[in-house]
């Protein structure tokens, strides 16, 4: 299925998102560029750690409210359009830790309303409000306190992986952060990946498959789908890309509209994207510098 | 065997770093965050802790890091890892679970109890600066036994309270953990470019326990925005070995991602 074809199918206005991967590995940047692209809107955007497809979508005003443990890009600095709506009053964020956003997933995943944790006691990170965390006693033992936090299934759940066969048998590999237990807990999933590989090839090793067909609704095919950031085995973050889009999202209006008109708007599909932003000799040299990180 | 000429040829930043290096013990389970925590754990996997095992939030177990990354999703972080797994593996069956000794990292505040602020710069109401939020932070402030904080020593990190806690130090003081429902068992040491400060067992409340050569109690007085007690005996931090610098410098950070362009104003998630 097309990027455009499984976004307007899937992703409807008004609902939570799902990001997969964090900070500058494995975003899922070809189906963001295409959400930006139909302008789907009024969005709650959740994740881990959200990172540049998440500051892209609030810089193209797509994100109404998000849930995460964190927004940044780390070295390459934090999230600026995400840091600027929250400043000004125009996004709502609710903050969790990571361990305690991945319970939610786990939650979802497992179909109960909600999963106990040991994080967030004492802090500001609660109490929260309705529909927040909430401190319990263990009713085993009574004056124990622990906490709940509620269960979260995305509507929809974007992510890129290395590999899946057109059933939806899903591959990552390297890290996988949240991925496997947002997929499992999402509505709807989409599933961008380097390779296509067959379903006879799934079958063959069933051990490396990481989601099955069930949890997953559409694959889309996209050969350098998390540029600029990396994807484990197959090429390296491409930091020059990834400062480009930092300084347009730190300056704000109207170079960040520019940026997105320019290489996102403007583009049909991102393989023009990728043609624009970086041309196969970059894409090539990132490949290069990845095979020399697996040794 | 101490080659003051080359101690005095390092920085205090670099200094900072072997400091708190030295901190790690061989065969410690290390949860690392993103920066110059990485840089450090590596420096004493390099060194005196062959065995230490890093672990890094984003699913790596146990890497042999060469390079320094520049973030916990960098692929240079999974380089000879023992295992690729997932963010609930890392944070919820090893971090909560109680498997890690130490958790390594940085903070944009840290107040007299060692609570640390990576949320908001400033209180409801007034104008406020949005910091990247929890991360693992507060995950690991939570479940960890032994914290290290690594931090440029600005008297703008260190307020009497934190605007917000994030992650949890001693919370209010003595009993403040236990009444939140959080492991007593904690302990905290906070290593900067100028010195070392501790979490007193008595008072919870951090205490300069180290300063760095040529620094004097007064001028961590006068950099730090809360007045912290100063315990009897202060040790200097000793020089660093060569082979310290040279790993640090020609190994480590080469490119002086870290240790040379770290911005004072930088904050990691």
């Amino acid at each position: 299925m097309s990027a455009a074809e499984a976004v307007t199918r899937f992703v409807r206005p008004g609902a939570t998102l799902g990001m997969g991967a964090q900070n500058i590995g494995r975003v899922p940047m070809a189906l963001t560029h295409e959400i930006i692209r139909q302008r789907i809107g009024g969005l709650t955007v959740v994740g881990c750690n959200l990172s540049i497809g998440m500051d892209q979508l609030v810089a193209a005003g797509l994100v109404r409210r998000c849930e995460s443990g964190s927004g940044n890009l780390e070295r390459f600095g934090t999230t600026f359009s995400w840091r600027r709506a929250i400043e000004s009053g125009t996004l709502e964020m609710e903050d969790y830790s990571h361990l305690s956003m991945v319970s939610r997933f786990l939650a979802g995943e497992m179909g109960v309303p909600f999963m106990p944790t040991r994080s967030l006691l004492g802090s500001d990170l609660l109490p929260g409000g309705p529909g927040k965390a909430v401190i319990v006693d263990n009713p085993w033992r009574p004056g124990e306190r622990i906490v709940l936090v509620p269960a979260l299934q995305p509507d929809v759940a974007i992510v890129h992986a290395q590999r899946a066969d057109p059933l939806g048998n899903v591959i990552i590999e390297g890290f996988a952060t949240h991925d496997p237990e947002m997929i499992r807990a999402s509505q709807a999933a989409i599933v961008s990946c380097e390779e296509l590989v067959s379903t006879d090839e799934i079958r063959a090793h069933p051990e490396r498959t990481t989601i099955s067909f069930l949890h997953v609704d559409a694959v889309v095919p996209q050969r350098y789908g998390a540029y600029p950031t990396s994807v484990y085995g197959y090429y390296d973050y491409d930091a020059d890309h990834l400062g480009a889009y930092q300084a347009a999202a730190k300056a704000g209006s109207p170079t960040i509209d520019e940026y997105l008109q320019r290489w996102i708007r403007d583009c049909a599909a991102f393989d023009q994207y990728l043609q624009r932003a970086a041309g196969s000799d970059r894409l090539a040299a990132l490949d290069r510098s990845m095979a020399e990180v697996m040794g | 065997m101490m080659d003051t000429s080359s101690a005095a040829r390092s920085t205090r930043q670099e200094l900072m770093v072997i400091e708190a290096a030295r901190r790690l013990r061989d065969g410690d389970v290390v949860f690392v965050g993103t920066g110059l925590p990485f840089l450090a754990t590596t420096l004493a996997q390099r060194t005196h802790a062959p065995n230490l095992a890093m672990i890094i939030e984003s699913g790596v177990i146990a890497p042999l890091v060469r390079r320094t990354p520049i973030s916990v999703s960098d692929p240079k972080v999974m380089h000879r890892a023992v295992k690729l797994g997932t963010l609930r593996e890392v944070l919820g069956t090893l971090l909560q679970r109680g498997l890690i000794d130490v958790g390594m990292i940085g903070g944009a505040q840290i107040d007299r109890f060692a609570n640390i602020n990576s949320t908001w710069i400033g209180r409801p109401g007034e104008t406020r600066r949005r910091l990247p939020g929890s991360g693992g932070g507060n995950d690991m402030a939570s479940h960890c036994r032994r914290l290290l904080i690594i931090t440029p020593h600005e008297r703008r990190r260190f307020p009497e309270r934190c605007d917000y806690i994030t992650s949890p130090g001693f919370l209010d003081g003595v009993g403040g953990r236990e009444r939140a429902g959080l492991n007593p068992q904690f302990e905290v040491a906070v290593v900067t470019d100028l010195g070392i400060m501790e979490g007193d067992p008595a008072t919870c409340a951090l205490r300069i326990t180290g300063l760095m050569p040529q620094v004097s109690v007064e001028e961590m007085f006068s950099q730090t925005g809360f007045r912290p007690e100063v315990a009897s005996a202060v040790w200097v931090v000793a020089p660093p070995r060569p082979d310290d610098l040279r790993l640090l410098r020609e190994e480590l950070d080469p490119e002086g991602v870290y240790l040379k362009t770290e911005s004072a104003g930088a904050v990691s998630g």
